[in-house]
C-alpha cells in the first residue's frame, strides 16, 4: 500500500464522510472556547538580569512578511535584527509558487482584464465565508497593486510575460501574477538582497523561545537561542534580546506542527501529508496568546485540492492541476468517471469533495490543455518522467490504467466540450476559459489528486495597524504580527495567491507602525 | 511484606543502574576520540575501541586517498558517502587546522572555507548540471548559494537536505 493510500484511507475514514452537509470537515470549532490563559492569569514575565543584546525592531520570521516589515522598519531609521530558527532563510515563501493576486497590475491591463479592489475584496469575502475581518480583508485588496508596484520598482522582482497571468480559483477574473521563475524565491531573495543593501542580515538557526511581557503590559525583549538546531527544543545558547520599539512577529503558519493542528483539527492526524516546510510549527503563535494574543479562527486549516498523493510537499502537481485540469481540463471521481465539483471552486470546497470520495480524484487534460501548464520550464516533461502524471494515447488507455469506467469517461470528457460551445457548463456552473479548446488531442494526461495541509488562516488577531490585539481588545503595546501568524484577513478560505500579498501589505504595515513607536529605555 | 518487596525492587533498580554504568563506561558505545595529529590511514589512532575496517581489509596506516582509490572506484566499492567527509579531507591531505585552525576548541567551519579550495559555487553547479533527477548544486529557491555543510557534513552522516520536501534520491558524499 502507498503512502497517499494510508492518507486517503484514514482522512476518510475519521469521519470526512460523516460530516453532515459535508461542510466544514476541518473547521468548526470556534476558538473561543479554547481557553488560552490570558496576560491577567499568567502575570508579567520576570526582566532578565541583564539584556545580551539591544535593537530598536526584533523580526520573527524570515518570509515575505518578516522581511517586508524588517525594509520598512530599517528604512525608517531604526536598528532591526531578523531572528530565523532554521538554517536557511526564507521559511514558505522561499518555496512558495510565485503568484501573487494585484488588483490593476500591467499583466491585467495588457490582457484587457477589467478588475476592481472592491471585486477582489468580494472574493475574499465569498471564499472565507464572510467571517473575514472585513477591514483586514480590504487593506489587502486596496493596497495589492501598490505592493506589486513595491516588488517590481523598488525590490526588482520580476513577473512572466502577461500571457501566463492565472485565473486561479475563486477569484472572478484572472489576476494571480507568477514571479518569472514561478517561486516565491524571487520575491523573499529580492527582500533579502535589499535589506543587505540597507545594512541588514538575518540571523539563522535562532530560534525566538518566549516574549518578555512587562509588569507595565508592553513587551520589551525576547528570549531567544542562538545555534540552535532545529527540531532540539533545548539546542543552542540562551540570550536577552532588548527590543525598544517593538517585536514583529513573522513566524508564518503550523501547517508542520502535527500536535498542534490536531488541537485544532483532530482529523489532521500525522500521516496527513503537508506542503510546508518542517519549521513551519506553532510555537510563535502559542507565545503570542500566552502573552494575551487574542486568538483568531485557529481551526480553520486549508487542505490543497491540487496535491499529488505520488509526490513529496507540494511539489509540481499543482501547476498541472490549476492550468490543464482545472482550467482546461476536467476532474472526475475514477469510481464513477463523473465529475463531481466545479474545477474552479474554492480550495476549500473542492478538497472537501476530494475527501468525501474517499479516495484520490483523477485530473484529465490533453495535448492542447498542457500547454498551460506553468511552473519552472519543463515542469510537464519532468511530471511524466516522476511518473506524477501519466501520459496516455487515447482516453480508454488512460481510463483503464485508473480503473474508471471509459463509457462514463467519455461522456464527461464529450459534455465539457459541448459547454465549450454553448458557454455553459450546465452540471456545476465553472467558468470555462474563452480560449479553451475540446478535450480531444493526444495524448491525454492524468494525474492524480489529494488534498495535503496547506496554510492556517486562523492566527493570533491584529488591526490595521499590524498591532496585535489582546484579549482585552485592546493593542498589546510593543507586539505587531504580520503573514500566515496574523488570522483574519481570510476568513474560512484564503484563495490562491493571496497570501504573498496579505504577506507583503502586513509586513510592510508592520515595519512602518513598529518604526513609528516610541523606544523606551 | 510489602516493605521486602520494596527492598528488592530498589536493590533490582541499584543493579542495573549500576550494569548501566559500567556499559557505558566501557566505551561500548563510547565515539573514537578526535586525535588532531593522526594520519588520515592511521584508523586506529582514534577508534582504540573497534577497529573500524575489518580484519581483512588491507593496511591503511600508510594511505592516502590516492591509495584507497586504487581499488575503491566509483563502479566498485565506491566510497561515496561511505567515509565521511573528514576522513576523506584527511586522507587528502586536508588537516583538522586546515578547516579549524589552530585551536583546541575547534568552531563551526563557515562556508567561505569550503569555497577558497573548491572554487566557486556556480562553477561546482555547471559541473553537476547533468545529475539526475536534477542539478543538486543549483535550485530555484538558493541559487547556488545554499551552504554546503546543509548536506555534506563533515563528521557525521552527509544529508540531502532537499529530501525535506522533494524526493531527489541524490547520493550525498
Ligand atoms: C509550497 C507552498 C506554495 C505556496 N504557493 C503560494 C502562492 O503561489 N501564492 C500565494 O499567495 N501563497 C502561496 N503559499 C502560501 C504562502 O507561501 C505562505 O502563506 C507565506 O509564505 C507565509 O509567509 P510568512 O512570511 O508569513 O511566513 P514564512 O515564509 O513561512 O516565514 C516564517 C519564518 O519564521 C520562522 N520561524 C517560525 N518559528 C520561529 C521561531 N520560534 N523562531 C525563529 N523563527 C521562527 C520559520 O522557520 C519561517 O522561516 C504557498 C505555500 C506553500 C507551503
Amino acid at each position: 500500500m502507498k503512502k497517499g493510500d494510508v492518507t486517503e484511507k484514514t482522512l476518510s475514514r475519521r469521519g470526512f464522510l460523516k460530516t453532515a452537509g459535508g461542510a466544514a470537515a476541518v473547521a468548526g470549532f470556534a476558538a473561543g472556547g479554547l481557553g488560552f490563559p490570558s496576560q491577567a492569569q499568567a502575570g508579567p514575565d520576570a526582566l532578565p538580569k541583564k539584556w545580551d543584546e539591544t535593537c530598536d525592531v526584533l523580526v520573527v520570521g524570515s518570509g515575505f512578511a518578516g522581511l517586508a516589515a524588517a525594509i520598512e522598519a530599517k528604512e525608517a531609521g531604526a536598528s532591526v535584527m531578523v531572528l530565523e530558527k532554521m538554517p536557511t532563510h526564507g521559511g514558505n515563501s522561499i518555496i512558495n509558487g510565485g503568484v501573487m493576486a494585484v488588483v490593476g497590475s500591467d499583466m491585467q491591463e495588457a490582457r484587457g482584464i477589467k478588475d476592481s479592489p472592491d471585486l477582489m475584496l468580494a472574493d475574499m469575502m465569498k471564499a472565507g465565508l464572510d467571517m473575514n475581518y472585513p477591514e483586514l480583508a480590504k487593506m489587502v485588496a486596496y493596497q495589492s497593486k501598490d505592493a506589486y508596484d513595491w516588488c517590481k520598482q523598488h525590490i526588482g522582482v520580476k513577473f512572466t510575460d502577461p500571457k501566463m497571468l492565472l485565473h486561479m480559483g475563486g477569484h472572478t477574473v484572472a489576476r494571480s501574477c507568477p514571479t518569472s521563475i514561478y517561486s516565491g524565491s524571487e520575491i523573499v531573495n529580492k527582500e533579502l538582497a535589499k535589506f543587505k543593501e540597507l545594512g541588514g542580515t538575518v540571523t539563522t538557526r535562532t530560534y525566538l523561545e518566549k516574549l518578555i511581557r512587562h509588569a507595565n503590559g508592553r513587551v520589551v525583549g525576547a528570549q531567544i537561542r542562538t545555534g540552535y538546531r532545529f527540531p532540539d527544543a533545548g539546542s543552542g545558547k540562551v540570550k536577552f534580546v532588548k527590543v525598544k520599539k517593538g517585536v514583529v512577529l513573522a513566524s508564518g503558519g503550523f501547517s508542520q506542527d502535527v500536535a498542534f493542528r490536531m488541537t485544532q483539527a483532530p482529523n489532521l492526524v500525522a500521516e496527513v501529508n503537508s506542503t510546508n516546510q518542517p519549521g513551519a510549527t506553532a510555537e510563535v503563535l502559542k507565545e503570542a496568546f500566552r502573552v494575551g494574543g487574542n486568538p483568531v479562527q485557529v481551526s480553520w486549516i486549508q487542505l490543497g485540492p491540487w496535491a499529488s498523493p505520488d509526490e513529496k510537499g507540494f511539489g509540481l502537481a499543482p501547476h498541472f492541476a490549476t492550468g490543464p485540469v482545472f482550467s482546461y481540463g476536467i476532474m472526475v471521481d475514477p469510481k464513477t468517471g463523473k465529475r463531481f465539483i466545479s474545477e474552479l471552486a474554492d480550495r476549500k470546497i473542492r478538497a472537501d469533495a476530494i475527501i468525501r470520495t474517499g479516495h484520490a480524484a483523477i485530473g484529465i487534460s490533453d495535448d492542447e490543455g498542457q500547454k498551460s501548464c506553468g511552473g519552472p520550464p519543463g515542469t510537464v516533461g519532468k511530471l511524466v518522467e516522476r511518473g506524477v502524471v501519466k501520459k496516455f494515447d487515447t482516453l480508454e488507455e488512460l481510463s483503464k490504467a485508473h480503473d474508471m469506467p471509459y463509457a462514463a469517461v467519455k461522456e464527461s470528457v464529450d459534455n465539457y466540450n459541448s459547454y465549450l460551445k454553448t458557454g455553459t457548463d450546465k452540471e456545476f456552473g465553472r467558468y470555462l476559459q474563452p480560449d479553451a479548446k475540446p478535450i480531444e488531442k493526444a495524448p491525454f494526461y492524468a494525474v492524480r489528486l489529494w488534498p495535503k495541509v496547506h496554510h492556517t488562516m486562523g492566527g493570533v488577531q491584529i488591526n490595521t495597524s499590524a498591532q496585535v490585539i489582546g484579549l482585552d481588545g485592546k493593542p498589546i503595546e510593543g507586539l505587531y504580527a504580520a503573514g500566515e501568524v496574523a488570522g483574519g484577513v481570510h476568513g474560512a478560505v484564503r484563495l490562491g495567491s493571496v497570501a504573498v500579498v496579505d504577506c507583503l501589505v502586513f509586513g510592510r504595515i508592520a515595519g512602518k507602525s513598529v518604526a513609528k513607536m516610541k523606544a523606551w529605555s | 511484606m510489602e516493605h521486602r518487596r520494596k527492598k528488592i525492587l530498589k536493590a533490582a533498580f541499584t543493579l542495573s543502574c549500576a550494569f548501566l554504568l559500567i556499559v557505558l563506561g566501557s566505551g561500548l558505545w563510547a565515539a573514537p576520540k578526535l586525535i588532531q595529529s593522526a594520519k588520515g590511514g592511521n584508523c586506529a589512532a582514534c577508534h582504540t575501541d573497534q577497529p573500524a575496517l575489518s580484519q581483512s581489509h588491507p593496511d591503511t596506516k600508510d594511505m592516502n586517498l590516492e591509495a584507497c582509490r586504487a581499488c575503491h572506484t566509483r563502479e566498485n566499492m565506491d566510497l561515496t558517502g561511505k567515509l565521511p567527509a573528514s576522513h576523506m579531507h584527511l586522507l587528502g591531505g586536508v588537516s583538522c587546522e586546515a578547516c579549524h585552525g589552530k585551536t583546541n576548541k575547534p568552531e563551526e567551519t563557515p562556508m567561505e572555507k569550503c569555497v577558497a579550495c573548491h572554487g566557486p559555487t556556480a562553477k561546482l553547479a555547471e559541473k553537476t548540471k547533468d545529475v539526475k533527477p536534477t542539478n543538486p548544486h543549483t535550485s530555484p529557491h538558493y541559487g547556488t548559494e545554499l551552504d554546503c555543510n546543509l548536506c555534506h557534513h563533515q563528521h557525521k552522516k552527509s544529508e540531502n537536505y532537499c529530501a525535506q520536501c522533494h524526493s531527489f534520491d541524490f547520493k550525498t558524499p
